[in-house]
């Protein structure tokens, strides 16, 4: 029998303190020195997303959780993220690390491996994204969570914004498999003068479960 | 930024998350009577109005979708839609 192994697109140059095989992903739950800083970038390329699509999308309820009925809303419920991206087409991040069994609908499509996904959370998140886009995440004309399908460091993204609430800002992001590297490289940049640290996933968790 | 367009999904953003896509030209010439001349002419011809036009537009780095605006082409501004095109 073969034995698949997936790997992130991501990498950080710090190393590893614990990991976790998951679904044949290895997922880092701790960096070495992680530490109380102010802001974090983890990578998330290994959660489970999907996309769905329908032409009577309002009809369809992903596991449980309607789907927003305006465009570029979403909804967080449970630990999964669902992002309305047009009248037609929504996409669903599993934002627990738990795998749900996929829907045997033909309108869901599994995303997970064509794409890396991050997030960046702490105080300073919108002074780092000020650097890699023109998008204005503080339009108060919008209500978080809400997505913005548009470019971060030119690269085209779907960017959702989870808070915009002092220390607990922050959002996350997908974008094409093979800009991982760079992206990485562009945002830990970018984020180098606010004391930007690669995080684990734990770290993801407790500051998801905090919102 | 010196042109900004309008999104139906994504609302109005940065001119250069788009990529032009042509003149409006209208529906395809019926294919009944449809002649090589005629043909090339909607394929290749255009009407470069000095003034304001209605243009496909897509947003290539946002959500993807094609749709169309009216372009001022002389001051390279999104103008609302003519009444006598309403």
């Amino acid at each position: 029998m073969v034995e698949i192994k997936r790997y992130s697109p991501v990498a950080f140059k710090v190393s590893p303190k614990r990991v976790e095989v998951r679904d044949n992903w290895t997922v880092v739950l701790e960096y070495d020195g992680e530490g109380q800083g102010a802001n974090y970038l983890v990578d998330l390329s290994h959660i489970t997303r999907f996309d769905v699509q329908s032409s009577n999308l309002d009809a369809i309820k992903p596991f449980g959780v309607t789907i927003p009925q305006g465009l570029c809303e979403s909804n967080l419920q449970d630990g999964l993220l669902i992002n309305r991206m047009n009248g037609i087409q929504a996409s669903i991040f599993c934002l627990s690390g738990k795998k749900p069994e996929m829907p045997s609908e033909s309108s869901y499509t599994e995303t997970t491996e064509v794409g890396m996904c991050m997030a960046i959370f702490g105080k300073n998140v919108f002074s780092i994204t000020e650097k890699l886009t023109s998008l204005d995440f503080m339009d108060p004309a919008k209500k978080t969570p809400f997505l913005y399908q548009g470019p971060m460091s030119h690269i085209p993204c779907q960017i959702i914004t989870l808070s915009r609430d002092g220390e607990k800002c922050g959002i996350i992001f997908t974008a094409s498999r093979g800009y991982g590297k760079d992206m990485t490289h562009a945002i830990m940049d970018a984020g180098a003068e606010f004391g930007v640290k690669p995080a684990g996933e734990d770290k993801f968790k407790s500051w998801l479960g905090s919102l | 930024m010196s042109l900004t367009i309008t999104c139906p999904i994504c609302g109005k953003r940065n001119g250069y998350e788009f990529r032009f896509g042509g003149e409006d030209k209208g529906p395809r010439p019926d294919e009944d009577s449809l002649t090589p001349q005629r043909w090339c002419e909607y394929v290749h011809l255009n009407e470069c109005v000095a003034g304001v036009q209605k243009e496909w537009w897509v947003h290539k780095d946002g959500c993807g979708s094609w749709f169309t605006i009216h372009r001022d082409t002389v001051m390279n501004v999104e103008v609302a839609k003519p009444e006598a095109d309403r």
